[in-house]
């Protein structure tokens, strides 16, 4: 399976009066790419978009060429896609198996021995394999998340799109689950949205967005730099304004700006390049 | 003493296949009727998605056998199948409505994503119900004697494909409502009209169902691709 190529063009989506997204241009093959942003950036319908279900106002959208604006393209973009929305429930009662199996007649595993095959694959990716009899409703938040990314899982997709995948989880199932994602950036390109700068850390690229723009796009250490000699430290709360600052925990205050006279600066880490964009 | 050498791999996919056999947890006894009765169980799956959705299968399917047994009744014969043609065509539209969207379904959005086609989808799920409430009337009908408990198909057919030709442009549950008083409102102008409304579902009724019938599933096919998108309609 060879990773998908997402080529974004001009990309814009409002609702209402409010433009939800605005000239996007993109082009993307193969790999992890984080998509950071604060809330409201516009990074949920950025990646509604490229997975298909949402159509763009204007500018265009290609996957591997294919248009999701033409019918059959867009069944054949699908094809190849494991999407996983944001906020991922799946109706109460229903079993885990029958979940994933149902997602796989969808995806065209008509074929009963093939899907069986499939749904107990991505079960034991995810660690749910012994899950498999149970309701969804007796699945943790974390659990539930794995089962979402489970069914985005099979087929083994060549663009794989996760909308928040470790939302509202535990420091341990959301490292489980920032591995699990990591793992799939051999075959595959993979967007995953968070605003967790830890998790974009381990990605090939990051993509920046707020208020609707794409106001960055590169790997994680150049995004760190873009912070580079306006970072510091203080003892005391900054008096003048600066761009953002916050209390560590040894008591001192980071600061983003212009740095005062006589402060040093230090190295900038992940966390502070995208503060320095979105502040 | 002769060894046999066998391939890992192939004792691996082996085992898998049978591990796989065993771990699958048993199906709802709907599930194990409708395999029992040649359903694929691609098809199944699709039907009942969801435990709502069974439910609703269900209950559809014994509203319309309950009705029917009911106005197989002798005593008020005419009144009683003039009542149940007027609700038994509802059911799938009641169906329809209930059975897509965010609403029916949490995971909806994830199957919006996949290959299936969205119409084809709902349609599955409507057709399934109607096939078994068709199968389970004809018994009725074979038992009472009484073939126009059988006259609601074709009505129910158009009222559920200009209820899914509406869900285009609105929500399911409004143009569920909408076709539903529009049925309900011109039947009972036809009783106070007509001095036998029930003949009325013989040849005209049936001619002008297939008429509505061909002209919404025309129209929703040429819409069909609102079913594949996230809908911006409440």
């Amino acid at each position: 399976m060879t990773a998908s190529q997402i080529l974004c063009q001009g990309l814009t989506k409002s609702f209402g009066d409010s433009e939800v997204l605005s000239q996007v241009d993109l082009l993307v093959e193969g790999g992890l790419v984080s998509v950071l942003g604060p809330n409201g950036a516009g990074k949920t319908t950025f990646l509604r978009c490229l997975a298909t279900v949402l159509t763009p106002d204007a500018g265009s959208v290609l996957v591997d060429g294919l248009s999701p604006l033409h019918e059959s393209d867009r069944i054949e973009i699908r094809r190849r896609l494991g999407y996983q929305p944001q906020n991922t429930r799946f109706a109460a009662g229903a079993k885990v198996f029958d979940v994933l199996d149902y997602v796989a007649v969808l995806k065209g595993f008509e074929n009963d021995r093939k899907r069986r095959h499939w749904v107990f694959y991505v079960l034991d990716l995810v660690g749910l394999r012994d899950r498999a009899g149970d309701n969804v409703g007796d699945l943790s938040g974390g659990m539930i998340q794995r089962l979402g990314l489970a069914q985005a899982l099979l087929g083994q997709p060549s663009l794989l799109i996760l909308d928040e995948p470790a939302a509202g989880v535990d420091p341990d199932e959301r490292f489980r689950i920032r591995d699990l994602v990591a793992d799939r950036r051999a075959d595959a390109t993979v967007f995953v949205s968070t605003h967790l700068t830890d998790e974009a850390a381990v990605s090939d690229q990051i993509m920046v967005m707020n208020k609707g723009k794409v106001c960055f796009i590169g790997t994680p250490g150049a995004l760190a730099q873009v912070a580079a000699g306006h970072t510091w430290t203080q003892p005391d709360r900054p008096s003048a304004p600066v761009r953002a600052s916050w209390r560590q925990a040894d008591g001192s205050y980071r600061c983003l700006g212009t740095p005062p006279i006589g402060s040093t600066p230090v190295t900038p880490t992940l966390e502070d390049g995208y503060l320095t964009l979105v502040s | 003493m002769t060894s046999y050498q066998v391939d890992p791999q192939r004792i691996e996919r082996n085992w898998n296949a049978i591990t796989a056999e065993l771990d699958v947890p048993p199906a709802s006894w709907v599930e194990r009727f409708l395999g029992a009765i040649g359903l694929p169980a691609h098809i199944t799956r699709v039907a009942l998605a969801t435990p709502s959705l069974r439910r609703l299968w269900l209950l559809a399917t014994a509203l319309v056998v309950v009705i029917g047994l009911a106005s197989a009744d002798s005593a008020a014969a005419r009144d009683s199948i003039f009542t149940f043609l007027m609700i038994a065509p509802l059911l799938p539209v009641l169906g329809v409505a209930l059975a897509y969207g965010t609403e029916a379904d949490p995971a909806h959005e994830i199957g919006l994503a996949t290959p299936m086609r969205g119409l084809r989808l709902v349609l599955t799920r409507t057709v399934v119900v109607l096939v078994c409430s068709v199968l389970a009337l004809a018994i009725v009908a074979l038992l009472s004697g009484n073939a126009m408990a059988l006259a609601w198909v074709l009505p129910g057919l158009a009222l559920t494909l200009m209820t899914l030709a509406g869900s285009t442009a609105l929500s399911p549950k409004r143009s569920a409502s909408m076709v539903s008083g529009l049925w309900v409102v011109g039947l009972l102008a036809l009783n106070a009209a007509a001095a036998d409304p029930v003949s009325k579902f013989v040849r005209p009724g049936q001619a002008l169902s297939m008429v509505a019938a061909i002209v919404a599933g025309v129209a929703l096919y040429q819409r069909r691709q609102r079913f594949d998108i996230v809908s911006d309609i409440s």
